[in-house]
């Protein structure tokens, strides 16, 4: 997938700010802190896990989310998120 | 400028979560409690184990745990072993198998969803987790008591033979479970009972002297030199000694008493602190129970309240607590009542728990009685004596 249709979603990106935020979760937990249902979450999951940029472990029924800790792409999509986090903090938004 | 010294320096070594590195009067059990871990520092692989530790409140149950969990990680740790102790309160968990599985789920995954299994499946995720990370767990459930009351047998059956539905697999969960007493372990099924008791260690009470010790030890972390006279070292052992011998008990009475020092801008913590103290934690003595004395037990816990104002003394004995009540009886216009009589009243006081007696044979002849005043402060008990007295007086007149 090219880069700009991976970025093409608001809603991964959101999912991928809420991993970086806060390391790693499940699904569900994903769904409800963005306020959206689970099957979209999911397929937005499945679509950043093809890219290698995150992976699940799955435990049972539960599958729990974090980035790929080894992937450069992961390594990038951090570093773009928490440059533009810092950016955004001296011009205190 | 208000000068501020507190006779502390470093309160935190008085918290409840403090665990010290040396264990006075459990160097036995905690080799002991080494002991039986040995193999996880040798080929943690090859077998598991379950220990129960029992004793009664304050005998250092939870610290001896602690205290092992702490040293055997670092030991595993530089034997490159990956060993992790947790320690779970099964009473912070409502007694609940889940909530304990779910409580050791997030030391490995904060995260991890807190709904959607059931405690067998998580059992399963944990040994799961263990066996990813090639990593074994020492579990440590504290207050298993209320883990056995709520879930009865088959939970903690489940728990305990965890490895016969993995066999040939490496054995990753040992247990450790922290009881009051083996009462509690007598309603399970034999067969879970079995797998249960086979290593016991057992913490009997403190006495009085390993309880000064174990204060003694606080002191000198906690506080600063000089800032607890042995009076009130003494004294606190005392109090520590009537709750059976409990040490968190004292330790804490001990912060206590220090906080009240600091407030009232004191350089030691005195007896009275201490009673100061005990008063705010332990309802001390009613009213209506003071009321009940008789008129010569009032004048001679009167005199025993005046000589610990003055005295600044952990205990007082029968002779100074004699002469000081006939200096109340001439002030109330009674005729003091016989040695022997007082010897009684002091019996009555102490079996309502206003003082404590001890018979010390290192008088210098013979042996004498030792009153102590554990739980109300001497200044108040007094006012309350001295406000009875005289309504009863008053009363009296008007007859």
């Amino acid at each position: 997938m090219d880069i700009e249709e991976v970025f093409s979603s608001k809603l991964r990106v959101r999912i991928l700010k809420v991993i970086l935020q806060v390391g790693e979760l499940n699904v569900s937990d994903i769904a409800r802190r963005l306020g959206v249902n689970y099957t979209s979450t999911i397929r937005h999951l499945e679509i950043l896990e093809r890219e290698g940029i995150i992976q699940h472990k799955q435990f049972g029924r539960i599958r729990i989310y974090r980035l790929s800790p080894n992937s450069p792409k992961a390594k990038a999509v951090q570093s773009l998120f928490e440059t533009w986090q810092k950016e955004a903090e001296t011009k205190g938004e | 400028m208000p000068r501020y010294s507190s006779v502390f320096r470093d309160e935190m070594k008085l918290d409840i979560n403090y665990v010290p590195h040396r264990l006075p009067h459990r160097e036995a059990e905690l080799r002991l409690l080494n002991e039986f871990f040995d193999f996880a520092l040798q080929s943690p692989e090859r077998m598991s184990q379950r220990v129960m530790i029992t004793g009664d409140v304050g005998t250092g149950k939870t610290a001896l745990a602690q205290r092992f969990g702490g040293d055997i990680m670092l030991n595993a740790g530089k034997r490159r072993i990956s060993l992790r102790y947790t320690h779970v309160n099964c009473r912070e968990c409502r007694g609940s198998l889940f909530l304990v599985l779910q409580r050791v789920a997030s030391t490995f995954h904060p995260n991890f969803p807190k709904r959607g299994y059931s405690a067998e499946e998580l059992l399963g995720i944990l040994v799961q987790m263990l066996d990813e990370e090639n990593a074994y767990m020492i579990l440590t459930l504290d207050e298993f008591d209320s883990l056995v009351e709520k879930e009865g047998s088959e939970a903690i059956y489940g728990l305990t033979r965890l490895q016969e539905a993995r066999q040939g697999k490496p054995q990753r969960l040992s247990l450790i479970c922290i009881l009051r007493s083996l009462k509690a372990v007598e309603r399970l099924d034999p067969s879970t009972r079995s797998t249960l008791q086979s290593n016991i260690i057992n913490l009997p009470n403190y006495t009085k002297q390993q309880l000064t010790s174990i204060l003694s030890d606080r002191v000198v972390l906690a506080l600063k030199p000089s800032a607890v006279p042995e009076e009130t070292m003494s004294l606190l052992a005392e109090i520590a000694m009537s709750e059976n011998g409990n040490a968190r008990f004292g330790i804490e009475l001990l912060w206590r008493a220090g906080k009240y020092a600091d407030a009232e801008d004191l350089q030691v913590v005195t007896p009275e602190c201490v009673r100061k103290a005990v008063s705010s934690i332990v309802p001390s003595l009613r009213r209506n129970e003071l009321a009940s004395l008789s008129f010569h037990e009032k004048l001679l816990l009167l005199g025993i309240a005046r000589l610990f104002k003055e005295s600044q003394k952990a205990c007082v004995s029968l002779v100074e607590a004699e002469q000081i009540y006939e200096i109340a009886c001439e002030e109330y216009a009674a005729k003091p009542n016989s040695h022997t009589q007082l010897w009684k009243y002091l019996q009555s006081l102490s079996s309502l728990g206003v003082v404590k007696t001890e018979v010390s044979s290192v008088a210098p002849r013979g042996r004498s009685t030792l009153i102590y005043l554990p739980r109300t402060p001497a200044h108040e008990l007094g006012e309350q004596l001295v406000e009875l007295l005289e309504k009863g007086e008053t009363a009296s007149n008007g007859h």
